[in-house]
């Protein structure tokens, strides 16, 4: 038997260790860091995957510095990393000028599709479209939008007003909070207020764990704010941040590419979409270990790859991943998988959807 | 409550790029495909079927005027201007072809997106304008009308009164001040024609 040596591939990992959405940001780091293990631990594997390691501390001015500093002081060219909509456009310039590659294992608000990024997780055609589609048949179409005071919040909620006009509903009412923020008692008296039938939650982090323990208290007041009658939506929830929400998270909805089956092989899609750029990426540079965003354009193309979240394809053109859509109910500290479908394509800019075929006809009025 | 015109979905709209085969192409059409759009290329003519595209790129380093099928600053759809030099000189051109947005060469990983919105949206704007000068110019042109109506009405009295009488008439008939005025003047000139060789007085000052 030879000895098998491995060529070493540095990549970057520029994730937060500390912050108000650490939570995320850790299960995308342990999920990066576990498939780095794994795949060095591969005899098959022809390479070893050496991680530079950098924390911005949830401070949206240090990814592109820290980028670059990953760019000048190593020899990696791919970065997993950054979890904020923010702190990815804050990275692309310093991509772009190096030629690097970012995999980006957080949902977002769709309408980007960087030559340099690569979408781990879902964009609105993924997440906000079919989890609406879910929640106005079943509770009403009158929202109530909340986020938290940055890109996301803002252009998930821009679609939503969209998606709820095409509804038939109402928008009651808009607000943001500071990223961190935690005093919602105005949000909570204008919800209870306004009445809505559900609740969209851009919030993120400490912001929305706040708001999810005052709204508990407001369902225990009024039975018009329970989880049955008036849920609270979201698109980026996942099992990671249920120990910090606690009971208040209980029958609440959220959407994602995977929830955690008991015993998971990943405690959160964060963690899986995290595993599974790496793993896209070890795949490709273990046979070019110089493969850049050409190369990796025309293998997206050319093929699927297989990772453990089953097989993936990605889109040549918007580089976004194809994924299942799931919708779960929290339930005690796991989601319960209210419905799925596999293999949903990627639509980043909306061009595909239809208000007809997400919402059916528009319901006819009573005349009398 | 009005809402903000929203973000239009472009999603099966047609683009045509008109540039010689060049990386720039390459870099469009991938993100004109990523959001959603059908891309055309061609040089150096537009084709008869581009008459019919939501959206025309074309390139100002080396276009021309008889590359479009219309006149200069007369294009059916939003335009924008790829742009390599800098020169006044193909400035000044591609501005004769009143380009809604702009793109600058060498194109990089986005301003497509960006592009598209704007040039759709200032070409809306355009055209709304354009109709509405229109439409101004036309009742400007009717002002000597609305003169003769006014003194019409006036019969030689109050001119205020008569100009609050042929508004009055304008809203009652459900029209323009100046389809009133008109018809006003048609209607007394009717009269004048029936009470020919009679004393004229509806032209009298």
């Amino acid at each position: 038997m030879g000895i098998c040596l491995k060529r070493r591939i540095e990549i970057g990992i520029l994730y937060s260790r500390s912050g108000s959405y650490q939570l995320v940001s850790d299960a995308c780091r342990i999920g990066a860091m576990r498939a780095i293990a794994d795949i060095n631990a591969d005899r098959s594997s022809g390479i070893e995957l050496v991680p530079v390691e950098r924390d911005p501390q949830s401070n949206a001015d240090r990814y592109a510095t820290l980028c670059e500093d990953i760019f000048r002081t190593s020899s990696a060219r791919h970065v997993v990393g950054c979890v904020t909509s923010w702190s990815r456009k804050e990275t692309i310039p310093v991509l772009e000028k190096a030629g690097g590659m970012l995999w980006y294992a957080c949902p977002y608000e769709g309408f980007e599709a960087n030559e340099h990024v690569v979408y781990m997780h879902a964009c609105p055609n993924q997440h906000l479209v079919p989890l609406m589609a879910h929640v106005v048949p079943r509770f009403g179409a009158n929202g109530f939008l909340l986020g938290s005071n940055y890109i996301w919040g803002w252009e998930m909620n821009r679609v939503a007003r969209d998606l709820i006009a095409d509804a038939g509903g109402k928008v009651l009412g808009e607000r943001y909070l500071r990223i961190g923020e935690t005093d919602v008692s105005r949000l909570i008296a204008e919800i209870r207020a306004t009445r809505p039938n559900f609740i969209l939650n851009n919030l993120i982090g400490t912001s929305s764990y706040a708001f999810l323990a005052a709204y508990r208290d407001l369902g225990h007041e009024d039975a018009a704010f329970s989880p049955e009658t008036c849920p609270v939506i979201s698109c980026n929830l996942t099992e990671g941040e249920l120990p910090a929400i606690g009971e208040s998270g209980k029958g609440h909805l959220s959407v994602g590419p995977y929830f955690a089956p008991r015993p998971a092989a990943f405690a959160s899609s964060f963690e899986a979409s995290a595993y599974a750029s790496v793993q896209v990426m070890a795949d490709v540079l273990s046979s070019n270990p110089e493969a850049g965003p050409a190369e990796f354009s025309r293998a997206f193309a050319e093929r699927r790859f297989s990772t453990r979240l089953g097989p993936i394809a990605i889109d040549a053109h918007s580089q976004h991943a194809t994924l299942p859509v799931i919708i779960g109910r929290i339930a005690d500290g796991f989601f319960e998988v209210v419905s799925r479908e596999d293999e949903v394509a990627p639509d980043p800019y909306l061009s595909r959807y239809d208000p007809a075929k997400t919402f059916g006809r528009p319901r006819l009025r009573v005349v009398s | 409550m009005t809402r903000a015109p929203r973000i239009p979905n472009l999603g099966g709209a047609k683009a045509f790029i008109l540039h010689r085969p060049h990386p720039t192409v390459q870099a469009i059409t991938r993100q004109l495909s990523a959001i959603g759009l059908i891309t055309l290329d061609c040089w150096p003519e537009l084709p008869p079927e581009a008459l019919a595209a939501d959206f025309v790129f074309f390139d100002a380093d080396l276009g021309f005027d008889e590359q479009f099928p219309w006149k200069p600053g007369e294009a059916p759809m939003p335009l924008v201007a790829l742009i390599g030099s800098e020169a006044p000189g193909r400035i000044e051109w591609a501005l004769s072809h009143k380009a809604d947005a702009q793109l600058l060469k060498p194109v990089g990983n986005a301003g497509v997106y960006s592009a598209l919105l704007i040039a759709r949206q200032s070409f809306e704007a355009r055209k709304h304008l354009a109709s509405e000068i229109a439409s101004l110019r036309q009742r400007v042109a009717e002002r000597q009308t609305i003169v003769r109506a006014v003194t019409a009405l006036a019969k030689g009295t109050d001119d205020g009164r008569a100009y609050a009488q042929l508004r009055s008439l304008a809203m009652s008939w459900q029209i323009s001040v100046e389809d009133a005025a008109r018809r006003i003047v048609a209607m007394t000139s009717e009269e004048a024609t029936g009470e020919e060789g009679g004393d004229d007085q509806s032209h009298r000052a």
